[in-house]
């Protein structure tokens, strides 16, 4: 019974050992990551550069990104998708038409404008034009009801297609004198534009991807070469006994701290950049607001976001580096 | 407390082994010299003793453990119990003399307290008190071999390995070292020092090893040198 218990006590002394010589490897293992960052100033200065410019471009190729998808939004929503029914169209049924299409797969959602919410419109269309708008106000309402549909995907039009072909509620109450939006001669436009849309989301995303990887590799190979100029010294450190991860942590201890001050650099830049833009976009028409909003808004979250991207290029980089050397 | 049993090591393809059927016992507390020519095999027999190569046969047994038996993950800790000094020193630049003495025992897990302790003294011995804050680009080559000697006995090995530890040195720095390792042999550990030296091996009439197109030639006990 003693020796058992005597037994438990000694294991867990040697386990408090390991722990507290686990956190001793840790301590030192950042230290010397410090210090090397410290102490080796051009390296410092060169790698946070690289990393710097690199998270720049993952920061601006992202917003642009982010740019080009409202505006690609802005286009996909202008463009118009109506179906139109007859002015005397019953609430009910008109209520019932626009449930069913709201459940159309490619349907984000579905506005009602009734005729005399149309007739209003036009209206206030021709307010500076006395003669119009009277002859407007004294003429019968011959406006259609309009369901505006905003779509997901603005090239898929199949399944509203489908339905005005086939849906026997919306035939028996549609306009006769006006056919949808999207329907002949317009649907070519429509087309148009909705692959010019997706020809922007593609190459948008390409690009971002192929910055990003560019500006990794640029960012890999800088460490790499860091870490080759070291290597007599890891070769040095495996001879006199020292584990893996004693020896790859300081390394990687270094690269978290280039990512962190890049980061730093990196969001600074970026933001004001983009600050700097705001005018001459807004100038053009391109939305930027949306991003900029955003930003704010998740300010703490962006930049620990970059600290994270940062931190990840560094971390991934040096194990990767290290790896060579570190062959027993 | 060193057997070298038939130990072959062929590199790549080659016809010509860089180490032929060496076999070596050396025991506990010597003074051992190897000598040759360069490319003769002693940095293959020393690489071979600190297992940064793996024989392409015979047997290695060092300090009671069989390298046919070691385990990858057990290979720091067998080289935290030989010293190793090597020609050209192999220093961390960028850490000081007491740092690079003390990162020895920081990679054995050895606390703070233990290291304050133990760190200056080393120093002492090899005659560098008062430059534990230097860098290593501020002392001279016989200075800097003097911090990696003591960075390789700061653990107690019962092995030092001396890799041409005077081949960047003038003749009264080389000298120095010389003695410094003869000191700590003195201690009790086991010195196997590789050199081209004609005048050290002849002056220490210690054992001598020649090695010559990766064969042992000669095994002398009070042996010397012709170049």
């Amino acid at each position: 019974m003693k020796s058992a218990s005597k037994s438990n006590k000694n294991k867990e002394t040697i386990r408090i050992r390991q722990r507290r010589r686990g956190w001793l490897t840790f301590v030192r293992m950042c230290r010397y990551g410090i210090n090397n960052f410290s102490r080796n100033a051009w390296l410092t200065i060169a790698a946070t550069a690289v990393m710097s410019v690199t998270l720049i471009i993952v920061f601006i190729t992202l917003s642009a990104r982010q740019v080009l998808v409202d505006t690609v939004s802005n286009v996909s929503k202008r463009a118009d998708m109506s179906i139109y029914l007859k002015g005397d169209t019953p609430e009910k049924t008109i209520k019932t038409i626009k449930s069913r299409i709201e459940k159309l797969d490619n349907v984000d959602s579905v506005k009602y404008i009734s005729a005399e919410e149309a007739r209003e419109k036009q209206a206030e269309q021709y307010k500076d034009n006395p003669d119009t708008l009277e002859a407007i106000r004294e003429s019968s309402n011959e406006m259609s009801a309009t369901l505006r549909v905003s779509v997901k995907e603005l090239n898929d039009q199949q399944s509203l297609n489908n339905f005005v072909k086939t849906d026997d509620l919306y035939k028996k109450y549609k306009d006769p004198n006006r056919e949808p939006s999207f329907s002949g001669e317009r649907q070519q436009a429509i087309k148009t534009v909705g692959s010019w849309v997706r020809l922007a989301s593609i190459g948008g995303s390409i690009a971002t991807v192929v910055f990003v990887v560019i500006s990794s590799l640029v960012v890999f190979n800088t460490i790499r070469m860091a870490i080759f100029n070291r290597k007599d010294e890891i070769e040095m450190m495996k001879l006199i006994g020292a584990e893996r991860s004693f020896i790859r942590g300081p390394f990687i201890v270094e690269a978290i701290m280039y990512g962190f001050i890049a980061a730093i650099i990196a969001t600074v830049v970026g933001y004001g950049l983009l600050i700097l833009a705001h005018d001459p976009m807004v100038k053009y028409g391109i939305p930027i607001d949306n991003l900029l909003n955003h930003l704010k808004m998740y300010g703490v979250l962006v930049f620990l976001s970059m600290i994270l991207v940062g931190a990840a290029i560094g971390v991934t980089s040096s194990w990767v580096a290290t790896r060579k050397y570190l062959k027993l | 407390m060193i057997l070298l049993d038939r130990v072959t090591k062929n590199y790549g393809k080659s016809n010509k082994p860089a180490l032929n059927r060496a076999s070596i016992h050396v025991g506990a507390g010597e003074f051992v010299i190897i000598v040759g020519t360069s490319g003769a095999g002693k940095s293959t027999l020393l690489k071979l003793l600190t297992r940064e190569e793996k024989p392409s046969s015979g047997k290695i047994v060092v300090g009671g453990i069989d390298y046919d038996n070691l385990k990858d993950k057990h290979i720091p800790l067998l080289r935290r119990k030989i010293g190793v000094v090597f020609q050209d020193f192999k220093l961390l630049p960028n850490r000081t003399v007491f740092e690079n003495v003390a990162f020895a025992l920081e990679i054995a897990g050895m606390t703070n307290r233990e290291i304050k302790a133990t760190v200056p003294k080393v120093i002492e011995l090899v005659g560098l008190k008062g430059k534990e804050k230097h860098f290593p680009h501020q002392l001279s080559g016989g200075e800097r071999q003097r911090v990696a000697i003591a960075r390789a006995v700061v653990r107690q090995p019962k092995i030092l390995i001396a890799d041409e530890p005077t081949g960047n040195l003038d003749p009264k720095h080389s000298w120095d070292i010389v003695r410094l390792l003869e000191k700590i042999n003195k201690y009790g550990t086991t010195v196997i020092l590789t050199t081209h030296n004609v005048e050290i091996v002849n002056k220490l009439k210690r054992r001598v090893i020649t090695i010559d197109h990766g064969k042992i030639t000669s095994d002398q006990a009070r042996g010397s040198y012709k170049q």
